[in-house]
């Protein structure tokens, strides 16, 4: 027992030490993730902000007018295009969705009426495929000029309505980008990593040569999966650094939860590329049968977009997905703070994959 | 003497061609065994199902009283393998593979003192992706002898090698085989087979067609009448060429 613990530990430092070596598989492991990290972070930060991209025409030259398009302008809720000075061209561009909306100040707007004060009616346009942003920003117009009216004419609203927000966390859009790409990384660590290199070890007559040797398949698979864990830890940790200095994600579970759930996630997922990679006899069969598995899982489980963006049968379905729960566990521990109890049935999920995976994996492992 | 390797009709096929054809032979403890034969006839198969690594279609083999097909297993633990062209794991060190192929067997070793004896000390630290063809056979064998093995199957360890290299290999051999493990080896270099091999089998199309010492196998070939068309010179090329650049290994 002693010397078959020597024989896994050997195998399991030597792999990890030729990984840390190895600049090409570092980077494909611990830099290419945090690509996608940033990638998705610049464009899922900050979450609740929400900014127009509009084109604003201006026909009018009254005072109102052009105080309206300066303030429009400082303003971060719009993102005003400025090349474009027409209808036509503002629709062309609508029709494209570059633009979310077009604003016309007609010529009369802001013109001072009745020797009162000044009065109109803004027009904004905008194409059917971006209702939404259309009428979204009619009601936050009309709510600047409700503002605006009030200063001219008095009147007492009876009723009215407040916007107000519950003050109370909630998940921003990073939160779920960094679940997803935590569950990228797995992905790439677990399947992508041994699909490439079993197919190579065989090709090379390594593995073959190992078999010559009194090493077992156990052994040998203990070991990898030791090494891989140390190496998917580190891949992680820098994830998350990143996504705490750059992204300003705020941990709110504990760290020794995370690390076990991660180390569990990884253990699992590496039996599908261990299981593929192991039952391969070279690239060629390896690259199509892992896509066929990966690629389901990497847009079902909601690895760049959140699963309750889908349909609820497929929500349904792609739960049991084993990547699934490595993503929501994630989300879970680290953007919600649940403790170790919480992640129980994500933990469950992953156990029974484990050793559906595992079973497979020592049925079709072959040396050459 | 004794046999430590006994083979009975030993038989395999692919999709219905016969590769080794019910062959029998035995290998004494101490001896260096020769397969010879052109490709295809068989050998590397007979190999790999002695070695425990191909399934045997039919009859047996033993190794030390061991029936392989049977105990493969504990035939692994006193059989050192040194394959066609072996390779190693990028990004490793010499000693590190030496510690790696102990740790196959549960056993500690001193890398140092393996690489020594296979004179790749200096290269203890280096990457195996650094090492000459030569060297990086040195380095196979030394990894498949960190168990102190019984018995030692190379498969054609010279094809490839610079005449130095070759020869410096073939002392490794006589050094090995000193230390009283028995060696199985194939080949096709007929020079070789005579230099280094107490007896030799030699295969075609899956059947062992002669088997004798080589002297033995010259003497019955003349026997039978036969004669060289040329007069043999005193010396051939090769001797030339390594009288010109010397012995001393190049890598």
């Amino acid at each position: 027992m002693q010397k078959s613990f020597y024989t896994v530990w050997t195998f399991a430092r030597l792999n990890a030490k030729r990984f840390f070596r190895d600049r090409l598989a570092i980077f494909f492991t611990v830099v290419f993730p945090l690509i996608f990290l940033f990638i998705f972070g610049a464009i899922n930060k900050g979450g609740g902000s929400v900014s127009f991209n509009v084109a604003v025409i201006n026909e009018s030259s009254s005072s109102f007018a052009q105080t309206f398009v300066k303030e429009a302008a400082d303003s971060k809720v719009f993102k005003i295009n400025k090349s474009i000075t027409s209808l036509n061209d503002a629709k062309e561009k609508m029709k494209r969705s570059e633009l979310d909306a077009t604003i016309v100040l007609p010529a009369d707007f802001g013109q001072i009426k009745s020797g009162q004060y000044p009065a109109g009616q803004m027009l904004v346009y905008y194409s059917p495929n971006n209702e939404q942003s259309g009428q979204a920003l009619t009601s936050i117009l009309q709510e600047q000029f409700n503002q605006i009216n009030k200063q001219f004419v008095d009147v007492s609203v009876p009723f009215t309505v407040k916007a107000q927000s519950t003050q109370e966390a909630s998940l921003s859009r990073f939160d779920y980008t960094f679940a997803g790409l935590i569950g990228f990384s797995v992905i790439g660590l677990g399947i992508f990593g041994p699909v490439n290199v079993f197919p190579e070890l065989k090709k090379q007559g390594i593995l073959r040569r190992l078999h010559t040797t009194p090493l077992r398949v156990w052994q040998y698979f203990v070991a990898n999966v030791l090494s891989q864990g140390v190496i998917g830890i580190v891949a992680i940790a820098a994830m998350f650094a990143t996504s705490v200095v750059v992204f300003d994600l705020h941990m709110k579970g504990s760290y020794l939860t995370f690390v076990l759930f991660i180390l569990l996630s990884i253990f699992t997922i590496y039996g599908i590329g261990l299981a593929l990679g192991g039952w391969a006899k070279n690239e060629r069969q390896a690259a199509p049968l892992s896509n066929l598995i990966t690629f389901p899982m990497i847009f079902l489980s909601g690895t760049f977009f959140p699963r309750f963006l889908m349909p609820e049968w497929l929500q349904g379905v792609s739960g049991y997905l084993p990547l699934t729960p490595v993503i929501d566990g994630t989300r879970l521990i680290v953007t919600e703070g649940k403790g170790f109890i919480d992640v129980m049935p994500q933990m469950g999920l992953l156990a029974i994959w484990s050793v559906i995976i595992y079973f497979i994996a020592f049925r079709v492992f072959r040396w050459e | 003497m004794s046999a430590i390797v006994k083979v009975k009709q030993l038989k395999k096929s692919y999709d219905g061609k016969t590769v080794v054809n019910g062959i029998s032979f035995s290998v004494e403890k101490g001896e260096v065994f020769g397969i010879l034969g052109p490709n295809g006839a068989g050998k590397t198969t007979t190999l790999e199902m002695i070695e425990a690594i191909r399934p045997i279609d039919g009859g047996t083999a033993h190794i030390n009283g061991i029936n392989v097909a049977e105990r493969p297993q504990e035939v692994r633990y006193i059989i050192g393998v040194q394959p066609q062209s072996p390779a190693f794991q990028d990004k490793s060190k010499l000693k590190e593979i030496l510690e790696m192929f102990a740790a196959a067997y549960g056993e500690k070793i001193d890398p140092n003192e393996l690489l020594a004896s296979v004179d790749l000390l200096e290269k203890a630290d280096a990457y195996v992706e650094n090492l000459s063809g030569g060297q990086r056979q040195r380095l196979s064998i030394a990894a498949s002898l960190v168990h102190n093995p019984k018995v030692f199957f190379m498969d054609e360890p010279t094809t490839g090698l610079d005449p130095q290299a070759r020869r410096n290999l073939w002392d490794l051999v006589k050094s090995i085989q000193k230390r009283g493990i028995t060696v199985i080896l194939t080949t096709h270099y007929l020079e070789e087979a005579e230099m280094l091999c107490d007896r030799v089998a030699i295969m075609d199309e899956g059947n062992i067609i002669a088997l004798d010492t080589p002297k033995n196998l010259v003497k019955q070939l003349l026997s039978r009448g036969f004669t060289k068309k040329h007069h043999v010179e005193q010396a051939n090329l090769e001797d030339v060429f390594i009288d010109l650049t010397g012995k001393h290994l190049r890598d």
